[in-house]
């Protein structure tokens, strides 16, 4: 019961948290939002172990895939976003013949090669993929109606609330993975690989699954990236923002669900509210460097290890409710 | 029909070094099998082999006829040999029930379709049933809430072998289970060894130490320099002048 | 053809020789301390920098210039071996981490000392050696080979002949029997640094003149650099001069019978390549795998 209070008081903040804000502040919250996407998606590949460095060119396949679909073969726009993740969860499968026969630095290694050639793939082939300009006037969502509400996409308070419902109901079930015997697998996979074989689990099966969803909502993210900016090019998906993922994942923490997304939207606020006004324009990347340099040397285990410490329940009963979900 | 597992011609080499030669023996289905010999006689090659973590240079090994020789680890497990290893090897991260759950990962084989709309409640509860019965087995129930990690070392070593009874295996393979136990732990060990193969599994342990084993296996082969040198009750074992040579290098003496 | 030849592979030398400087420093780096140095394309960035400061800006010699962006380069390396990697020594990824961060801070750097925009040096020299018509050499990138060869040998007549080498190839191969043997992990970790960063800053300040520089030029380098080291092993310091010159050449020749992006995924494919087949590197041993 106060669960469900609780609930509804975060949705009625969130659905009232746009009017509050400037339309730039708006179409910030949008990006956060896509972001949030992005990187609870990163999270369950680090579930079992693996931090790869192409996860933003996968969301970039997603980006590409949807776009090219609405605009070329004039796919509806919803589709097509559904499709880019499809996409990207078949091209993860793809990669992850090369890339799962490399472990842990190799691995970390091989994604960023493996990245960084599709991207140029989309630099050198200007047909289908634009070339170095990328692709402009990709098709936005068509604007509807739900009766009390009239969605234009132009503005970003309807895309916040879209992109909000999508990313709310992808995070549900990244939750429902990762709170499922699956979701044991994937740990069990991580921290003891030759227990978890001896006990008929199929490694290379679970890893490139957890590759492939982790990719597949990465890919449903770049969509949603796609039809709100309405142009994407190669740089927009390169290591600098892969950068940024690995920063969100490393400062919120990745032992809980909540900990890479608590890193994204307070480095988000942080980078995008905070410094902006304060005017620091030329020194925020000085100051986010410094973040991350603090962050990681003082506090290793993340935001989440704070929040753990605030809200630190008996253990035992912490895990009952576990097992009872 | 009694042989369960039969080793054929079993054969390992490493480069030039002959782990494993020629090596044949039969485990008789419901007994408790021993192979011994002493270090670097090859019997963890052998395990290893046996296991799917090595695959045999040549020869074979049968399960009920099938030969499984040269199939991954978690396919041999499928077809219901399950290893255990050496020291704790466990998840310490997580629960002592969560343990015991990944060891139901064959018997419930999670489907991530379900698991996201919520269809599979009763393949949950059957799983949960299944390791706390396995817990229970090995008299971890009360600590099914604890951190692995934070077990004494007896109760780590019970858990290894509860994760892997948690499957229904119809074999278990041991490695060194007795390694680094005291007496106490060691007479509760060979009890629970006893109560598995009254539940009808067959079990494979290979021991260094024979003493250890002597009141304990139903059969067991020993093997020297990775060749068999011989096989039978323990008694028979501990007479057998040539197991004596090669534990005591010719004393003719074994307390 | 047999000119349009002749011209690649000077062209090749030129390029393996600064991409040699910069992935031993690396290796270097990566075999005593473990530790991958994202940032090491920005030290490259940062000795560009100071030739363009005291050689364009000041107006001092070239040379003493490099010089300056070697020592400056190196003890750049000492504050990070300090402040960043001794901590982290246990968590490698934090290493990475803390690299990246320390990149990010040296660009906004470097933005707000030289602008955003692109910074041409004047050259040190306008001479060429003419072998033919269509085969030349400008003699500043003769300067750039010499400096190589020089600096490398320099390298490998330390870490072969003298005592300090003798240590620091010892805690690369075994950290912990090294230590056994009375050495400082933290006085090796020093001196690999240093040399490891200044070999990065001093390749920056060399090529300066040919190359036009801005503040995000390290990724260019860091991405070539992983190549080399990955292709020559990750533990191996002649496997890392012997792949920048495989490299180089592949890359200098694809770049010309085609473009450069088709050069860059000829040699992104062959480091996953490589990855795949042998990931200790066609040349290395599995001493730090």
């Amino acid at each position: 019961m106060r669960k469900l209070l609780l609930w509804t008081g975060v949705l009625a903040g969130l659905i009232a948290l746009p009017h509050a804000l400037s339309f730039s502040q708006q179409e910030i919250l949008v990006f956060l939002v896509i972001n949030v996407l992005l990187v609870a998606s990163y999270r369950l590949l680090t579930l079992t172990g693996e931090w790869s460095l192409a996860h933003v060119v996968i969301m970039g396949v997603g980006a590409y895939a949807s776009a090219l679909l609405s605009k070329t073969l004039g796919v509806y726009v919803p589709l097509a976003i559904l499709l880019g993740g499809v996409t990207a969860a078949l091209v993860a499968v793809l990669l992850s013949f090369p890339l799962f026969r490399m472990k842990g630095f190799y691995f970390l290694i091989g994604s960023f090669a493996a990245g960084e050639i599709i991207r140029l793939l989309w630099k050198r082939f200007r047909d289908p993929f634009g070339g170095a300009k990328g692709i402009k006037g990709i098709e936005p969502m068509p604007d509807f109606s739900i009766g009390i509400y009239d969605f234009d996409f132009f503005e970003p308070i309807s895309y916040y609330y879209l992109a909000g419902a999508v990313v709310a109901v992808c995070l549900w079930i990244l939750w429902r993975i990762e709170r499922s015997p699956v979701g044991l697998t994937f740990h069990a996979v991580h921290w003891q690989d030759k227990l978890a074989e001896a006990s008929g689990v199929n490694l290379r099966a679970y890893r490139t699954l957890a590759f492939a969803i982790a990719s597949g909502f990465a890919g449903l993210s770049g969509g949603l990236l796609a039809h709100y900016v309405g142009t994407i090019n190669p740089n927009s998906f390169d290591v600098e923002v892969m950068v940024f993922v690995l920063t969100w994942a490393i400062v919120g923490g990745t032992s809980t669900f909540y900990g890479p997304i608590l890193g994204c939207v307070v480095l988000t606020i942080l980078n995008e509210i905070v410094l902006r006004e304060l005017g620091f324009e030329q020194m925020r990347p000085f100051i986010y460097g410094a973040i991350m340099i603090l962050s990681i040397l003082f506090l290793p285990n993340g935001l989440e290890s704070l929040i753990q410490k605030l809200t630190r329940r008996a253990p035992a009963k912490a895990s009952k409710e576990k097992v009872a979900e | 029909m009694n042989k369960l597992l039969q080793i054929e011609d079993l054969t390992m080499r490493f480069g030039g070094l002959m782990a494993v030669e020629a090596l044949s023996f039969v485990v008789e289905h419901g007994e408790i099998h021993g192979l011994i010999g002493p270090n670097g006689a090859g019997k963890t090659t052998t395990f290893n082999m046996i296991s799917g973590f090595y695959k045999p240079t040549s020869g074979k090994v049968l399960l009920r006829g099938e030969d499984i020789s040269g199939l991954k680890t978690h396919e041999v497990a499928r077809r219901g040999v399950v290893r255990t290893f050496q020291h704790s090897t466990l998840f310490a991260e997580l629960t002592v029930l969560e343990n015991a759950l990944v060891g139901t990962h064959m018997p419930f084989r999670p489907n991530i379709f379900a698991a996201i709309i919520g269809w599979d409640k009763e393949d949950r509860i059957g799983a949960e049933a299944r390791a706390r019965e396995a817990l229970e087995f090995f008299g971890l129930e009360h600590l099914a809430q604890e951190r692995a990690g934070d077990l004494s070392h007896g109760h780590q070593r019970a858990l290894g072998m509860a994760v892997a009874y948690a499957s229904h295996p119809d074999v278990i393979l041991l490695d060194e289970p007795f390694t680094g136990m005291n007496p106490e732990e060691t007479r509760r060990m060979m009890g629970l060894m006893r109560a598995l193969r009254d539940s009808g599994i067959t079990l494979l342990l290979v021991e260094h130490d024979m003493q250890a084993i002597m009141g304990l296996c139903d059969t067991i082969t020993c093997m020297s320099f990775g060749k068999f040198l011989a096989e039978g009750s323990p008694t028979e074992i501990r007479n057998h002048p040539a197991v004596i040579e090669a534990y005591l290098g010719g004393a003719r003496h074994v307390a | 053809m047999l000119d349009l030849l002749a011209q690649t592979g000077l062209n090749a030398v030129y390029a393996a020789s600064y991409i040699s400087l910069i992935a031993v420093g690396l290796v270097l780096i990566f075999g005593v301390m473990g530790v991958i140095n994202f940032a090491h394309g920005e030290l490259f960035m940062v000795g560009a920098y100071t030739v363009v400061a005291l050689y364009a800006d000041r107006h001092l010699p070239f040379l003493v210039a490099v010089a300056a962006g070697l020592v400056f380069v190196g003890l750049l390396g000492l504050v990070m071996e300090r402040a960043l990697f001794r901590p982290l020594r246990d968590n490698p990824l934090g290493g990475l981490v803390a690299s990246i961060g320390f990149l990010m801070i040296l660009q906004a750097v470097a933005v707000l000392g030289f602008g955003v925009r692109m910074v041409h040096v004047p050259p040190v020299t306008q001479e060429v050696i003419v072998f033919s018509d269509r085969i030349r050499l400008p003699v500043a990138r003769l300067y750039v080979i010499v400096a190589a060869v020089v600096l490398l040998s320099g390298l490998w007549f330390f870490l072969k002949r003298t005592r300090f080498g003798w240590a620091l190839r010892a805690s690369a191969q075994d950290p912990e029997a090294a230590a056994l043997q009375g050495i400082s992990i933290n006085q090796t970790a020093r001196i690999a640094m240093f040399i490891g960063a200044a070999l990065a800053g001093v390749a920056g300040a060399l090529t300066a003149p040919l190359v036009s520089i801005n503040p995000h030029m390290g990724h260019s380098v860091i991405v070539t650099a992983f190549i080399v080291i990955i292709v020559g092993g990750v533990g191996s310091l002649e496997g890392a001069v012997i792949a920048s010159v495989v490299y180089a050449f592949v890359h200098t020749f694809v770049t010309t019978l085609y473009d450069g992006v088709i050069a860059d995924i000829v040699g992104l494919s062959l480091m996953l390549l490589v990855l795949i087949i042998k990931p200790t590197g066609l040349f290395g041993s599995a001493d730090r795998a």
